[in-house]
């Protein structure tokens, strides 16, 4: 009673005794059949090339024979004629089950995604989305509203508090005081930074990215984009990481795998680790540099700048295959709310079971550095370079919480702006050379873990010394022109 | 009951000609999720586990393989999600992964989801899965967006001309899943050789 | 310029395949057949060819001319496949006779009715004539790369020109074979087409490797050619080349 079998379809006939001669040699287990090992040697694929090698080494040199015969029979690559046959029956097959029923006339979203496409009305809709969905939700809301709220409310009223009285109260020395509630400590420094300014801005953040993502603008970007990042050494697919990279650059990090070449790989990951703020990393900054709309367009712009700047170098120096563009373009859809929120709330675990064993491992080395002196040292040996780009000594602290962490060092930079140390140009200078900054010890570890120790190395090494050049020139040309912020 | 096929058997596939002792070792039954870019597999294998795996509407998110267990008819089997991929013939990365997983961990039924209303650009692979004697089951999802185009298919003529079960399912809203998992069920009770123990 | 015999273009055409494609320099005299010898003749008086050592090799002057026979004849190929749907039934005869039809000029106007194809349909390289370099579009074109569509032009796959098979197996995993009908809908800042139901956004280097043919063939030479029901479409090709508005 069983139904009709599977027939597996058939070539012509040169084809049809090329592979009935390759089956018969093969002698070897593969897991599939002999007539598909056959076809993928045909259409010369390298590892079931290798896979034959070894499980039938005896006959290989007879089946790479009846393999160039069957070449040299056809004019167009074997592998083309093959899908010619299979798209044939592809064809036959609709054509057999497919009933057409007059088509529908495009209706909002066809003519939305036009609009998302064109050049014009295109850059007009990617400014809204990055005035509304950055700007407005994650920097406004996110890093003012919610982080006002939890940092100086829950956490600065109740919690901070509380939590130091108890400290205080049961552990009686000083030292391990500090370890919890201190400057740098555990608990005051640490979760609070983490849930106070980094979990509002980051779920933000993730909530508009879920948003973007399932509504398939993204392909839509890339599509647009894809001339001036071809001029940066990317393909127009480099937007997925760049545009995740927002959000957390760790986790655009490991997104890269997705890139098709390695070139692509090591310059996207090279301005990731560059030119592209975090979200932590860009609420703060937009929070610290919404007073004053010059200041922050000061920024953009060199961040901007320095991107397509290194980006053009690095194509013409890394060497590769050109980077080709090919990319399909879903239908609009309308996210569904389930899928939005459940998707916020798996990046922000993936985020947080990464950054928060960090966090705290963060503040304990510092306050391990700053019992032994050790800290002291660094900071004093960071602050000639901090003068140097014209910055007030304290701030060399915030650029080695920014090693630990992007985001730490940018909430360094709140608090510096917040006790009114930092203002005007130093604070331009300081927010930029923070954002080129090495990255965070995370975002390190996985480009060491993805490209190898010796491009991490060389990003980290290159990057490094570019971030300070790059504040002391900005430093140089806004005190030269006289710009007052 | 409505027996399939069992394709493919041979070639180093397990089969049962080796004493019937078979998943005595306690190894779930698999079901690998295979198919293209954006096709919706992940909100299938999400659908089948319950699991959560990210799911966007842009080709090429899934990178890493998930694995969840999926109770289909009081049995648990075992779900694997595969990277997108166009054809046997890899190009990138992510397909060799994915054919990797088609040829090593030999699942006892190979889900192939396609995106109903691309039929003609969606079948070649599902020729090239049944030319390599996998134990294919066809998937074909949005039909909602298929039928909103215009699209209509005779799921039981494709069914006969293939040879192999075909389903029709709108993963996102849940429809034609339950039929779904029943064949699945089927299926891989069929192609398991539990009887012979 | 005279008049060439078919049958001295022809050996013309054997001897630039042998320099430009096999890398012989000449030709043994022996290699070239009794029947052969008046146009040898009348080839060497042209000064299209030299004798040395007995062997027969190309002038300068004889490479252009041996150059164009061989676009001709490949043109003449795309013509009859892309055109005339001769598919299946294409043979060197029908090509060789229909290349010594196409005189100069019609050549030019044919490449270009035919979007200045790169490869023969057997995979061969046409040389580019003056046209191709020039891109000149006439008003009317049958054959076209995606990239010289205008927005909103549809047609069916002829055939891709894929350099390495990287690209080809790209272009295949979209769906993009001959017969698949294709419509351009957007040219600027990438182009965007949609082949089937999906859409697809490409960089102009794949967009030029698509060729799409404009009309159905009379004679649809291909099994392939059972097609779906498209309503109201047959009926505009068969009327208009203009773009379609959207």
């Amino acid at each position: 009673m069983s139904e009709a079998e599977a027939v597996p379809l058939r070539y012509d006939e040169f084809l049809e005794a090329a592979l009935s001669r390759i089956g018969g040699l093969l002698k070897g287990h593969y897991g599939i059949s002999r007539r598909a090992v056959g076809l993928l040697l045909l259409q010369g694929d390298p590892q079931m090339e290798r896979e034959v090698k070894k499980r039938d080494a005896a006959s290989y040199s007879l089946l790479q024979e009846i393999v160039s015969q069957a070449r040299a029979h056809y004019n167009q690559p074997l592998s083309y004629v093959i899908a010619l046959r299979r798209q044939q029956e592809a064809r036959r097959l609709v054509s057999a089950v497919v009933t057409l029923r007059g088509k529908r006339r495009p209706g909002f979203a066809e003519w939305l995604s036009r609009a998302m496409m064109h050049p014009v009305s295109g850059s007009l809709i990617l400014l809204l989305v990055l005035y509304f969905g950055l700007y407005q939700f994650v920097g406004v809301f996110g890093a003012g509203v919610v982080v006002d709220f939890i940092e100086g409310t829950v956490f600065g009223e109740w919690v901070n508090p509380w939590v130091t009285e108890l400290v205080r109260g049961f552990i009686p020395f000083q030292v391990l005081q500090d370890l919890f509630v201190g400057d740098y400590g555990v608990i005051t420094l640490g979760l609070s930074y983490a849930f106070a300014i980094i979990l509002p801005i980051v779920a933000t953040f993730f909530l508009v990215f879920s948003i973007i993502e399932d509504s398939g603008y993204l392909p839509r970007l890339a599509m647009l984009i894809d001339r001036v990042f071809k001029a940066i050494g990317l393909s127009g697919r480099a937007v997925i990481p760049m545009v995740l990279g927002f959000g957390c650059d760790t986790m655009a990090t490991i997104v890269t795998r997705t890139q098709e070449t390695r070139r692509e790989r090591i310059i996207t990951t090279l301005l990731l680790a560059l030119a592209i703020p975090c979200s932590a990393q860009l609420g703060v900054i937009f929070a610290i540099l919404s007073g004053s709309g010059m200041a922050l367009l000061i920024w953009a712009v060199t961040v901007a700048l320095v991107l397509l700047l290194v980006g053009y170098l690095a194509s013409k120096v890394i060497p590769g295959e050109r980077a080709s563009f090919y990319m399909e373009v879903p239908p609009l859809r309308l996210p569904k709310l389930t899928n939005i929120l459940a998707k916020t709330y798996s990046r922000l675990q993936w985020y947080f079971v990464e950054v928060l064993p960090l966090f705290i491992l963060a503040s304990v080395l510092l306050w391990l550095g700053d019992l032994s002196g050790l800290f002291g040292l660094v900071i004093g040996g960071l602050e000639p370079l901090v003068k140097f780009i014209g910055l007030p000594p304290e701030t060399a602290v915030v650029f080695l919480y920014g090693f630990f962490r992007r985001d730490f060092g940018a909430a360094g930079l709140y608090d510096l702006h917040s006790a009114g140390a930092l203002m005007g140009v130093p604070l331009v200078v300081a927010a930029v050379t923070l954002t080129l900054f090495i990255p965070c010890i995370a975002q390190l570890l996985v480009m060491w873990k993805e490209r190898g120790a010796k491009t991490a190395l060389a990003i980290a090494a290159f990057i490094f010394p570019f971030a300070f050049l790059i504040g002391f020139v900005l430093n140089l040309i806004l005190t030269r022109l006289g710009v007052s912020l | 009951m409505r027996l399939w096929p069992r394709i493919g058997r041979g070639f180093g596939r397990g089969g049962c000609h080796g004493g019937g002792v078979r998943l005595g070792d306690g190894r779930l039954r698999k079901v690998g999720v295979v198919g293209s870019p954006n096709v919706g597999k992940s909100v299938v294998f999400n659908n089948l586990t319950g699991a959560y795996v990210t799911v966007s509407n842009y080709p090429g998110t899934t990178v890493d393989i998930s694995r969840g267990k999926a109770k289909i008819d009081g049995e648990e089997i075992e779900i694997v999600d595969t990277p997108g991929m166009y054809s046997l013939l890899p190009i990138s990365e992510e397909e060799r992964v994915a054919r990797l997983i088609l040829f090593q961990e030999k699942p006892e039924v190979v889900l192939h989801v396609v995106d109903a209303k691309n039929l003609e650009r969606m079948l070649p692979l599902t020729l090239q899965l049944i030319e390599a004697g996998l134990p294919v089951m066809l998937d074909l999802n949005m039909m909602d967006e298929a039928e909103a185009a215009g699209i209509e298919i005779d799921v039981k003529r494709l069914e006969r001309e293939l040879g192999i079960p075909v389903v029709a399912t709108v993963a996102t809203t849940g429809r034609g899943m339950e039929t779904l998992r029943r064949r699945l069920a089927e299926y891989v009770r069929s192609r398991s050789c539990a009887v012979a123990v | 310029m005279m008049e060439l015999e078919e049958k001295a273009e022809e050996l013309l055409e054997t001897l630039w395949l042998g320099t430009e494609e096999r890398n012989e320099e000449s030709l043994p005299l022996e290699n070239i057949a009794e029947a052969e010898k008046e146009p040898l003749s009348q080839l060497l008086k042209a000064g299209y060819i030299a004798l040395s050592d007995d062997r027969v090799r190309l002038t300068e002057r004889g490479r252009t001319i041996a150059r164009n026979v061989v676009r001709r004849h490949r043109l003449a190929e795309r013509l009859l496949v892309d055109v005339l749907g001769t598919g299946g039934m294409l043979t060197h005869e029908k090509a060789c006779r229909f290349e010594h039809l196409l005189d100069r000029g019609l050549d030019e106007s044919i490449c270009a009715l035919l979007g200045h194809p790169k490869i023969c349909p057997h995979g061969k390289p046409i040389p580019p004539g003056k046209c191709c370099q020039l891109k000149r579009t006439p008003a009317r074109k049958l054959v076209s790369s995606l990239s010289q569509l205008a927005q909103g032009q549809m047609g069916k796959v002829a055939y891709v020109y894929a350099s390495e098979s990287g690209k080809l197996q790209k272009l295949m995993a979209m769906g993009i074979l001959p017969g698949a009908p294709i419509t351009l809908i957007q040219s600027f800042p990438s182009y965007v087409f949609k082949v089937g139901e999906t859409q697809f956004a490409v960089d102009k280097e794949i967009a030029d490797s698509i060729y799409v043919r404009l009309v159905e063939p009379e004679d649809a030479g291909e099994i392939i050619e059972k097609e779906l029901p498209e309503p109201g479409r047959k009926l505009r090709w068969r009327f208009g080349w203009w773009p379609r508005r959207k």
